[in-house]
């Protein structure tokens, strides 16, 4: 049982990008009708999850982080996790799509130890793979241009890196 | 079972609720995307009977709201997106929640128009917006453009002009749709400018707006207008899709209603509201339109028990 968080801009950086939650912020105004409309919502979803933080934060009050973000267009839904944003919602959206993008954005943040370590893991193996087609396309230009010594130490930087996803993949299977 | 579903919650929806819970039938809102409808955009609402005063749609309809919930109408978030009927049994979906009831009111009104080019799609929320009274605000300083003709474009440009330091209105005809008494408050204010007739072929930009390429559809003249905002106002269309398969539409989608009333081509469910209503798209109107939702309801409901 929480409650949304009024932010500013002195404590959006303590309040949010220092979160240990993944956290949602309503950018919002008092002169914004849909932004009252969908203000409930939001209320009910910080009751409703735990590991979830909710913040809202007044466009007129704090133009600094309207700015900072390039808000031109509310209610403005930006999510953020481990410092950084993740994703936003614009507009006046029905309860259930943000259901959905929270539940998505806990997924993929997740809060407990071993949940963390496979995203951690995870994304590491995602970025070798991405790694390993740039150096298979420059092991290919080093074949058309006959450079043997870049081939051969390309090679060898693949088989290695190979190996490492490997054990990578292992461990995450085993967790 | 409930006795009676109301899907929308604008001015037709709240009042077929307030009409219907004071009539004991003790109506289920879905409220839909937009709770309030589309007069919670509007900034002033000065010609709805009974106000003194003008006051912001926002307020005007959380009255509606709470006069409803005084007499036991009860609310759901919910967004209706199936309806079937068997036998006298309609049956309503929403999200995960399915509800069976004896009659349904449809008020999901109208929604605003976009502009039919793919960079509109490209720069909402970043530059382009279809909403001045949430938006405006983002422009202190800044030239910005109003596309359409009607009084929401009109009132919208007027109201810019707090904001912006120049307002274009872009309208793809010679004539303005506005009432004539918007259209005088407008032409008198300094920081509008009018491109008549222009139409927007084109929204500029890298990452946000920087500008408009127009074209003069008579001439066939192209324009590069600079501003860093475009709101767009270029009229509405009903929000009947989910409905199509349950009621009669016409071919631009309104539900048909029989004449003088809200009785729809299904027995048990009947429509009120700009989702029905093209000529006058009034808030008093559309709220005339729920009350007469919920009488026909509440005839509809007696001779069936």
């Amino acid at each position: 049982m929480s409650k949304v968080v009024e932010i500013t801009d002195q404590n959006f950086e303590e309040e949010v990008l220092k979160s240990e939650l993944p956290t949602e912020v309503d950018f919002w105004a008092p002169w914004c009708g849909p932004c009252m409309m969908v203000s409930p919502i939001y209320d009910t979803l910080a009751e409703e999850y735990e590991n979830f933080k909710f913040c809202k934060i007044n466009v007129d009050e704090n133009p600094e982080t309207a700015t900072k973000y390039q808000i031109m267009s509310i209610p403005m839904q930006m999510f953020f996790a481990d410092g950084e944003k993740v994703d936003e919602l614009l507009g006046a959206v029905p309860e259930q799509m943000i259901r959905s993008k929270v539940q998505e954005i806990m997924q993929r943040f997740p809060t407990d130890e071993k949940g963390r370590l496979k995203s951690i893991l995870s994304s590491w193996i995602e970025h070798n793979k991405q790694d390993g087609e740039k150096l298979s396309k420059w092991m290919q230009k080093a074949q058309e241009i006959k450079n043997d010594s870049i081939y051969n130490s390309l090679l060898k930087t693949t088989s290695e890196m190979e190996k490492i996803n490997e054990r990578l993949s292992q461990l995450l299977g085993e967790l | 079972m409930e006795k009676l579903v109301i899907a929308g919650s604008g001015p037709a929806g709240l009042t077929a609720a307030i009409y219907s819970a004071r009539a004991n039938l003790s109506p289920l809102i879905f409220e839909g995307p937009g709770p309030g409808g589309q007069l919670t955009v509007s900034h002033e609402v000065e010609n709805y009977p009974g106000l003194e005063q003008p006051i912001s749609g926002m307020e005007l309809m959380d009255r509606f709201r709470k006069q409803a919930e005084r007499f036991g109408a009860r609310f759901d978030s919910g967004v209706v997106e199936n309806v079937s009927k068997g036998n006298d049994i309609l049956k309503v979906q929403a999200g995960y929640k399915i509800v069976e009831t004896r009659a349904l009111i449809i008020a999901t009104g109208a929604e605003a128009r976009r502009l039919p080019i793919p960079s509109e799609k490209k720069f909402y929320g970043k530059g382009v917006s279809g909403c001045a009274t949430c938006d405006g605000f983002f422009f202190k300083d800044k030239k910005v453009a109003v596309v359409g003709g009607g009084n929401t474009a009109v009132q919208d440009a007027v109201f810019l002009t707090r904001f912006a330091s120049k307002v274009t209105v872009v309208h793809r005809r010679e004539y303005l749709r506005a009432d004539p008494v918007e259209v005088q408050k407008a032409k008198m204010n300094s920081k509008i400018e009018w491109m008549i007739p222009w139409v927007v072929e084109e929204i500029l930009g890298k990452d946000r707006v920087t500008g408009a390429k127009l074209k003069n559809p008579e001439s066939g003249e192209m324009f590069q207008l600079e501003c860093d905002g475009i709101f767009v106002a270029i009229g509405h269309e009903p929000k009947t899709e989910v409905f199509k398969d349950v009621v009669e539409t016409d071919e631009k989608g309104f539900i048909i209603v029989q004449f003088g009333g809200t009785r729809t081509s299904t027995d048990g469910v009947f429509a009120c509201g700009n989702c029905c209503d093209q000529e006058y798209k009034q808030a008093v109107v559309a709220a005339g339109q729920g009350c007469m939702a919920a009488m026909e309801v509440e005839r509809y409901l007696g001779i069936k028990e």
